[in-house]
């Protein structure tokens, strides 16, 4: 059995059927993978591409420490073998559109039925109810639809948001959540949970303060770049420094900080005009101000001049691309970067995790499985099909 | 100590103290939605994240940020200042029945109060402490200072979003102290979890720029397995799949690749395809190297319908297109008020009842829709020190006069 065994950690002992695909489920389900738990993966060939082909990148980023299995649920043999790993299982967790699992007969109630005390989540981009349920969604959508996309912009004639499907992270993080909570209350109370989260609802808690702004205050939002009004800090901005597309951030929120940075300045005799004297007006001279400062920053490297100002006690960084990140001092001495041996891509390289506990976790970690690779296993050790019947469901391709 | 939220019972039973400021302020907020019961521990006077905005009725004052009310909703609130003696002897009597700490001081503070993780421990063997910290708990940068934008920076997000004519821009509202305290709510649950085993609590240690480096799905990952930067493209997708294209009267946010067909007969209908019915365009690896004209036609026909038309128009064809909405927008959505998204707050003391914006996730067994606005300066006082540690009222007026509450 030792050549099946998975990582240990926390969740040990716990089993979750991963019915997800791409990256906010497979997101949740690495969160509970790294720490312990036994994720099985349930993958068919018909859908194992794109990102969810076993020897790319992206999948096996998203899908270390978990095992996989191979099921086709075009065959009505599918759905036995599916209610049989439930009954093992403590965890469903899904990214269907609303309508599939239920297409499959293997909604909350059909799975509660062979497993009372079951948890199970249903992560869509809209929700289970509601006119736009069945709306399709992918991170950017659901970006656009939350005001992040628009309020991430330097003006409301050109919005940008983020480079990335950052939603997709954000659900996956509220899924891993909302299971643990519900792993609690079961221990508890002996019962189990469906939970129904919404992606767009999700991208939505993480403007809270500017959606209650709209609501109690009712009045619009602008776009305000990298400078909101709202925030008590000047200088407070994005500025130019020494080489190709490198800058730095200086965030000063209070009177220290600014003598400090003058100071780090040489105390240039701009510094002590009237009009940048208290924080609120250098908030109102603000352009002014980053002017005068981006002459500064531009003729010296990012980097040695965050480190000049965090030296002399102002906040500020490198605006880091993915290559300063991967040699970033801070990261490596926390050994942030994981190597996994994977046996097709070799030595491979992701991001650990960022919730650190007294003991490391990251010791027995493996890289994300081949397809199909635990079929044995899970098939036959675990739900107790016989070798010549699971044969046949290969041969039929249900196992496949 | 029956906290705001007894009646959500999903983690009922679990105390937190809440030291935060406004990076973490949001962790002990989602356990409190899920019933923790959380005090929110601020010094005499309240914390500072009370002077971040917006505000009520745009009035600056610490009873009225939003972002406070926001972060802050479902918790009691006490003062207590930790610099003063008594204030500390108050803060290790409620440590011995509080499962959870989060703080979010600068690496070594709590050290030099004699407040270090070793000490709450001696005190309390079951104490889970979180701190939330710019850059972590150690580390040749453990002692820089940060905030949401630092964190951003340096955490990589900033680089990939703007585009390439303009400076790196940080995304919208703190999203660094959102995540972080995603993540920090989880290592919670987690070493509850774990402490139901063991017996024994746990120092967990989340820094801001891991939590956003954590978050840029497919930048790491295109650099370390294809040595690609990736840089700003505006409102371009790295891979083409999304663009933004203005309407007759906002933006919306197109897929182009799937279901080319479709998109092409459906514009050609109006008249507007151009030559994109051209059999080249078939080609999809034509389309990826000419993407720049396809947007060019495309936004020719998108200008002549409002953006709520094609945000339908495209959902009808299965395309996962979406209007790029303004708040003001999204609090009128018809998905999220058919849901129930939105839920209203008493503040009595103003005499209103306030919209907030709600849960993403509802829970089959357990109803949380009980809701309280988040605390006044020193609220709890007299009901936690008084009524649960049972301090007299001398004492509590000694205290005050000491300046410790």
């Amino acid at each position: 059995m030792t050549e099946h065994a998975m990582n240990k950690g926390i969740l040990t002992g716990l089993r979750v059927l991963d019915f997800t695909r791409v990256l906010a489920g497979p997101y949740a389900t690495r969160l509970l993978a790294d720490f312990g738990a036994e994720v099985i993966k349930i993958q068919s060939k018909k859908t194992a591409s794109g990102a969810e082909t076993n020897t790319s990148g992206y999948f096996n980023t998203w899908n270390r420490n978990k095992r996989s299995v191979t099921l086709d649920m075009s065959y009505p043999e599918a759905r036995e073998i599916f209610l049989k790993l439930t009954t093992i299982s403590d965890i469903v967790i899904e990214n269907f559109s609303p309508r599939v699992m239920t297409n499959w007969g293997l909604d909350y109630e059909n799975l509660k039925a062979v497993k009372p005390d079951l948890i199970m989540v249903s992560m869509s981009g809209m929700g289970q109810t509601g006119p736009w349920r069945d709306y399709g969604a992918f991170g950017p959508t659901i970006q656009a639809l939350s005001g992040l996309t628009y309020l991430s912009a330097f003006d409301e004639n050109s919005p940008m948001g983020l480079g990335y499907a950052y939603a997709d992270v954000v659900a996956g993080l509220y899924a891993a959540l909302t299971v643990l909570a519900a792993l609690e209350y079961r221990d508890r109370r002996g019962i189990g949970q469906y939970i129904d989260l919404s992606e767009y609802e999700a991208a939505c808690t993480l403007l809270g303060p500017a959606l209650l702004d709209v609501l109690v205050n009712h009045k619009d939002i602008l776009p305000q770049g990298n400078q909101p009004d709202y925030m008590p800090a000047a200088p407070y901005g994005c500025y130019k420094c020494s080489g190709t597309d490198s800058w730095c951030v200086i965030a000063v929120c209070n009177e220290t900080e600014w003598e400090a940075l003058l100071k780090a300045m040489g105390n240039p005799e701009w510094g002590r005009e009237e009009k940048f004297s208290a924080l609120s007006d250098r908030k109102k001279c603000s352009r002014e101000l980053d002017e005068l400062l981006g002459e500064w920053t531009a003729k010296h490297k990012a980097e040695e001049l965050a480190d000049l100002l965090q030296e002399a006690g102002v906040p500020a960084g490198v605006v880091q691309n993915t290559e300063d990140l991967s040699k970033d001092p801070q990261l490596v001495a926390r050994d942030y970067f994981v190597r996994l041996e994977h046996p097709v891509l070799g030595a491979t390289i992701s991001d650990t995790s960022p919730i650190r506990f007294t003991e490391g976790t990251t010791g027995d970690w493996k890289a994300a499985p081949s397809l199909g690779q635990d079929n044995r296993y899970v098939y036959t050790e675990l739900l107790g099909i016989k070798e010549s019947e699971l044969s046949l469901y290969v041969e039929r391709g249900i196992v496949g | 100590m029956n906290g705001a939220g007894e009646n959500n019972s999903l983690i009922k039973g679990i105390q937190v103290l809440d030291l935060a400021d406004e990076k973490a302020s949001y962790c002990s907020k989602l356990l409190a939605d899920m019933g923790a019961c959380v005090i929110k521990v601020e010094k005499p006077g309240g914390d500072a994240s009370r002077g971040i905005g917006p505000f009520w009725k745009d009035v600056p004052h610490p009873e009225r940020s939003l972002f406070f009310w926001y972060n802050n909703s479902n918790k009691l609130g006490i003062t207590l200042n930790l610099e003063k003696r008594a204030g500390r002897e108050i803060f290790c009597r409620l440590l011995e029945r509080t499962d959870i700490v989060v703080e979010t001081f600068p690496p070594g503070y709590l050290n030099r109060l004699g407040l270090d993780f070793e000490v709450l421990n001696t005190i309390n063997p079951r104490i889970i402490l979180v701190s939330v910290t710019g850059f972590g708990g150690d580390g040749p940068r453990s002692n820089h200072k940060s905030c949401d934008l630092v964190a951003s920076a340096v955490g990589g997000q900033m680089y990939v979003s703007g585009s390439p004519s303009t400076p790196p821009l940080k995304p919208f509202g703190e999203q660094s102290y959102f995540t972080a305290s995603l993540f920090a709510a989880i290592g919670i649950l987690l070493a509850i979890r774990k402490r139901n085993q063991s017996g024994k609590g746990d120092h967990i240690d989340i820094s801001l720029q891991e939590a956003v480096a954590s978050t840029l799905e497919h930048v790491m990952i295109r650099y370390f397995y294809d040595h690609i930067v990736p840089g700003r493209r505006g409102s371009l997708y790295w891979n083409n799949e999304f663009c933004i294209v203005p309407s007759k009267d906002g933006f919306i946010l197109l897929t182009l690749f799937q279901q080319w067909e479709t998109l092409v007969e459906l514009m050609e209908s109006e008249g507007m395809a151009e030559d994109l019915i051209d059999e080249k365009w078939k080609n999809e690896e034509y389309r990826r190297l000419h993407h720049d004209r396809i947007v060019e036609v495309v936004q020719r026909w998108t200008k002549t319908h409002t953006t709520s038309e094609l945000f339908e128009l495209g959902q009808l064809m299965h395309f996962p297109w979406a209007p790029v909405y303004p708040p003001q927008e999204v609090v009128e959505s018809p998905q999220l008020r058919a849901r129930g998204y939105f839920m209203d707050m008493d503040h009595p003391e103003i005499n209103a009842s306030l919209r907030y914006p709600g849960l993403p996730y509802t829970f089959s067994s357990v109803s949380l829709k009980r809701w309280r606005r988040a605390p006044l300066i020193g609220e709890d006082n007299a009901h936690i020190l008084g009524g649960e540690l049972g301090l007299t009222k001398k004492e509590m007026e000694t205290l005050s006069s000491e300046g410790a509450i």
